[in-house]
């Protein structure tokens, strides 16, 4: 299947990719560093521009997701239910937090198997004066042990001091995104939960997906006003945060990731989603191995690039949005099967794939 | 020339002897006897002893007085080394070894000179010293104390000097201390000005108007610091009040907002109101947050939003009232709380009661009330129908009276067709009467209460109403009687006069009495339509899945021996049923795992094991999805809490098998490569066996291939 394509137009490979799916990808804030999570329970750290890879820390599980903190160290959530923080330069990690079970006594050995796994985080920079909470740098982990977490990264000594905070969620947390005070949270069971992280004894909004299947994969709008929502069922709904009727209004769903055989679709999960830094547009990718790049404001696909071997795991726009980088990485969406072996393509962005193509006003 | 001046004392021996020859010259010349030369020359003598003796006496002086000085140098010199607290360098040896006193005199002199010079110098850095002291200790201490700058002379030695230098250092690091503790007052009275929305510069000009300046120039007295202390006691004081008023206002704006669900945007202006509602008094370092006009402004708003919580109170208790008043309406219960209402409302307007309090008795009042409407429904349908049955009934009744009613006009036979059906509906009304008091009388039994209907009893309107029946079939017995009477009368007559008269009018059917039961038929007028109309909660809902099933069957139908696409196509179908679908079944390359939908799903099963070209197929992934569900039992015995966690891990972490053993080799869905995610869901609804439990919960990719499971 592969072999239709050059690899020229897929972007550069990545050499010494993970051996097993990945599970997620990052790019740095700072730089072209590229932090990588896998199922062969390995975190790797790409220099995406050198095409090197500089560092790799072993996990006792598969990793689930990881993300930077800087540039010299970041964290990653790993399938043994540890939240660790790695240190690129020393090649070490310290383990941040287990996740603690909330039930009771005789669940717990069957809990820690099962139930404590820390799945996806982000990690929060907060600098408000005003709020004494939030004036450093917070880790949120979400868990499909139905729990948020949040983690002061800083507090090495002790569960106490380092758990800030445990928010019960109705199903297991699938995905979470964060735009400035903003936390969107996506569970199971179609869930939906807005926080504000200055108060989040309780959400500040609850919604369910307006998708009518699973959610896969949720991301914020870089300018603050909503999140894009993927289901398994090819659809990405876009939502707004502001409960106004005219806000609301605008909110719509549009169908992708879909083929067309013999008059019939068929339809493909959304597995990821990321916004373009610079022009606010976004790409999507999915099981079918395409990446789309879409204008949320005016509804139109502006790209979509030629297909990949296998489907799209992760996506990530680098800080000034010139490089793409796309895991193409088996999703286990067919249970365990023969697949292409999974590779990460960096490709450079033309702006003109990107950039929004201004409304053709009618001729006056 | 030389020799008289080389010798000055021979000389004057010469002039003596000179002279003498020159007196026995005169003295021969003169003839003085030898007793007047003796006598001349012994005072001669004598008065040149006399000279000589004073001379001495003069020299003897002069030696004294210049040993007295060096006695009087040494003794100054040895009392300022004793003072500066050093070894005297002179000591009286120098009797033999040094010269004449005159040098020695001469040799000590400088070195007083010198230690004078110190001394002086010292003396001045004592007072130097001590003046600082005095500067610093008046600084501190205040002027009350001044002490003009004496030095003592004796003890000028450095080690005092040194003890005055610390003390002086002490009371320079005190000053620094105190300057610094000062500052920091400053600092704290400075924000907790700002925080108050105080005037800084006068509070501090108030305590001393040094404090004002920028330069380090402050008053850093006791009095000064103490002041100090006690304003920003004081401040804070104020601060704590206020802080807590302001808390207050935050809490009760809080439960403002929560009760009437503010709009962000209005909130989003005392957001930093109520984000210090938990803050304590060190944390709330904003300007002006607890400035008179900022805890004004919050109080105004409290109360504006007091005032539209009382009004928009009044009117959600009016409307809950009239939501209450509805409900009895429609379930024919008579509103016993109506009266209590009213007085609640009187009592919102005039601040007695607390509206949500009355809000929530009004809303406990409605769940009550449709609690005991839902048991009532189904004999109040009942009500409904009998009494409308007894509306036919009198209609019908009216009806048979009317002689005309077989005229042919306009309607006649649509009245036609409504006696037909109001006689079929009055013969059924005993039953109806039987089966309702028989349903109410249990009703009555289990709740142990009186099934009122508009107040009044049911039962009692059931007996009126069997009474009245039974009185207008007695009257219906004696008119048929008389009918019958009458009837024999005419064929008497008939026989006598052989004509038949048209049949006469009957003469005793009064217009019987309605069916009344009580006031309750007069009401129904207007109210049965409402009843009627109250909406099935259910059918709507129904309809929809009812419909989406129907398009999932068409869609199902068009795609029927389609052998791949119709998978996919019917899976859609699914989809747009809103049925909740498992895509993956947990068991690595089994393909089951939809979840049948309450109803629709049954007819899809033998359909889809009807698709010819995959009817292998299809009954090889039966047996998968039996064994695959085997499998997930088995794993969830596992999840089961009292498994050994080594033997779950083991499955979940291995990496190359991660399939269980058990497992019979992936059979690929389908044979094509590309349309992956839609195929996996075809197989037939399994019968809901064990694993339903676990079949019920969705799972993400990640969730299934760890193999998580929720117990």
């Amino acid at each position: 299947m592969a072999t239709a394509v050059t690899p020229a137009s897929l972007g550069r490979e990545l050499s010494d990719p993970p051996s097993d799916g990945i599970s997620n990808l990052r790019f740095s804030n700072h730089s072209d560093l590229l932090l990588v999570s896998s199922w062969d329970k390995s975190v790797r750290l790409y220099d995406a521009s050198a095409n090197v890879l500089k560092a790799e820390f072993m996990h006792g599980g598969p990793v689930l997701d990881c993300c930077f903190h800087d540039d010299s160290s970041g964290f990653s959530a790993a399938g043994d239910n540890t939240v660790r923080r790695l240190l690129f330069a020393s090649n070490k990690d310290d383990i941040l937090g287990k996740q603690c079970s909330p039930f009771g006594r005789a669940v717990i050995l069957v809990s820690e198997i099962f139930d404590m796994f820390s799945f996806i985080l982000i990690i929060v920079f907060h600098s408000f004066l005003f709020f004494s909470f939030f004036t450093i740098g917070q880790l949120i982990t979400g868990s499909w042990d139905k729990t948020l977490k949040c983690w002061d990264p800083r507090g090495a000594s002790g569960q106490e001091r380092t758990l800030v905070g445990t928010y019960p969620q109705p199903e297991r947390v699938y995905s979470l995104s964060l735009v400035g005070h903003r936390l969107v949270v996506a569970t199971a069971g179609r869930h939906v939960n807005i926080y504000d992280l200055r108060n989040m004894s309780q959400p500040e909004q609850r919604r369910e997906s307006s998708l009518k299947y699973q959610t896969r994969c949720v991301r914020c709008y870089p300018n603050g006003t909503g999140y894009a929502l993927s289901s398994v069922e090819g659809r990405v709904a876009m939502e707004f945060f502001d409960l106004s009727d005219a806000s609301q209004a605008k909110k719509y769903a549009f169908k992708c990731h879909r083929k067309s055989e013999a008059g019939r679709d068929i339809v493909y999960p959304v597995n990821a989603i990321a916004f373009h830094p610079v022009y606010g547009t976004f790409a999507t990718g999915g099981c079918d191995g395409y990446v789309n790049v879409w204008d949320g404001n005016n509804k139109k696909r502006l790209y979509q690039y030629s297909k990949y071997p296998t489907s799209i795991a992760a996506l990530s726009f680098s800080r000034d949005g010139r490089l793409l980088a796309v895991a193409s990485s088996y999703t286990y969406e067919e249970g365990l099967k023969p697949h292409d072996k999974d590779a990460i393509y960096i490709r450079g962005v033309n702006e003109i794939e990107v950039k929004p193509k201004p409304k053709v006003l009618p001729p006056a | 020339m030389s020799q008289p001046q080389s010798d000055p004392l021979l000389q004057a021996e010469t002039t003596c002897g000179s002279l003498l020859y020159e007196l026995q010259i005169i003295w021969d010349e003169v003839g003085e006897n030898e007793t007047e030369r003796d006598r001349m020359l012994f005072e001669l003598e004598q008065e040149c002893l006399e000279v000589y003796r004073r001379k001495v006496d003069h020299a003897n002086r002069n030696r004294a007085q210049l040993r007295q000085a060096i006695a009087d140098c040494e003794a100054e010199l040895a009392a300022i080394c004793s003072a500066m607290g050093e070894r005297p360098v002179h000591t009286r040896q120098s009797d033999q070894n040094a010269g004449s006193l005159k040098e020695e005199h001469a040799r000590i002199l400088p070195q007083l000179e010198e230690m004078r010079k110190r001394k002086s110098e010292r003396r001045n850095q004592f007072i130097e010293v001590h003046e600082q002291i005095q500067v610093i200790s008046m600084e501190i201490y205040g002027p009350r104390e001044y002490i003009p700058a004496v030095v003592d002379e004796i003890d000028l030695s450095l080690r005092k000097l040194e003890d005055l230098h610390k003390q002086l250092q002490a009371l320079q690091i005190e000053k620094s201390s105190r300057l610094k503790k000062v500052q920091e007052h400053l600092y704290t009275l400075n924000s907790l000005c700002s925080v108050l929305g105080l005037d800084f510069k006068q509070i501090i000009n108030e305590i001393h108007p040094s404090l004002g300046e920028s330069e380090g120039s402050n008053s850093v007295s006791n009095d000064t610091i103490q002041r100090l202390v006690v304003a920003i006691q004081e401040l804070r004081e104020v601060k704590l009040q206020r802080m807590q008023k302001l808390q207050d206002l935050a809490t009760s704006m809080l439960e403002l907002w929560n009760l009437m669900d503010t709009p962000i945007e209005e909130q989003q202006m005392f957001q930093n109101v109520t984000c210090n509602i938990a803050a304590s008094e060190h944390e709330i370092t904003e300007t002006n947050t607890l400035s008179v006009d900022f805890i004004k402004c919050v109080e105004a708003e409290v109360s504006r939003l007091e005032e539209l919580k009382s009004s928009k109170m009044k009117e959600l208790v009016l409307k809950k009232r009239t939501e209450l008043e509805e409900i009895c309406r429609k379930t024919h219960l008579v509103p016993e709380i109506d009266s209590a209402v009213e007085y609640a409302v009187e009592a919102i307007e005039s601040g007695t009661v607390d509206p949500a309090c009355v809000l929530e008795q009004i809303e406990v009042q409605i769940a009550q009330v449709k609690e005991e409407a839902l048991s009532r429904k189904e004999i109040l349908e009942k009500v409904e129908k009998w009494l409308g049955a007894c509306d036919e009934e009198s209609w019908l009744e009216e009806y048979n009276r009317d002689d005309n009613r077989y005229n042919a006009g306009r309607g006649a036979h649509l009245t036609l067709k409504r006696a037909e059906k109001a006689r079929a509906l009055v013969n059924k009304i005993p039953a109806m009467v039987d089966a309702l008091t028989s349903k109410t009388l249990a009703w009555e039994k289990e709740k142990g209460i009186q099934f009122t209907y508009d107040g009044i009893c049911l039962l009692s309107m059931l007996e009126e109403y069997n009474i009245l029946r039974e009185k207008k079939e007695q009257e219906r017995r004696k008119q048929r009687d008389l009918k019958k009477l009458q009837g024999q009368m005419i064929a008497e007559q008939e026989a006598l006069y052989g004509s038949k008269p048209s049949p006469s009018k009957p003469q005793s059917v009064k217009k019987g009495p309605r069916m009344s039961t009580g006031g309750a038929a007069s009401r129904r007028v207007s109210l049965g339509g409402a009843m009627i109309q109250t909406p099935k909660p259910d059918s709507k809902a129904n309809s929809r899945v009812a419909r989406k099933t129907d398009k999932a069957h068409q869609v199902e139908q068009n795609y029927l021996d389609d052998g791949v696409s119709c998978l996919s196509s019917a899976r859609r179908g699914l989809d747009i049923a809103g049925v909740p679908v498992k895509k993956y079944s947990f068991g690595a390359g089994s393909t089951r795992d939809i979840e049948p939908p309450p109803l629709a799903r049954q007819p899809f099963s033998p359909i889809t094991s009807k698709v010819s070209s995959n009817t292998n197929m299809a009954n090889s992934k039966d047996e998968l999805n039996i064994q695959s569900e085997k499998l997930q039992k088995t794993i969830s015995l596992n999840n089961m809490p009292f498994s050994t966690p080594s033997k779950t891990a083991a499955i979940v972490v291995d990496d190359e098998n991660r399939t269980p053993k058990a497992m019979p080799i992936p059979v690929p869905s389908t044979p094509s490569t590309v349309s992956v995610p839609m195929k996996m869901v075809m197989t037939p609804a399994p019968a809901f066996g064990g694993g339903e439990l676990v079949r019920d919960i969705e799972y993400s990719f990640e969730e299934r291939r760890l193999g998580f499971v929720l117990q």
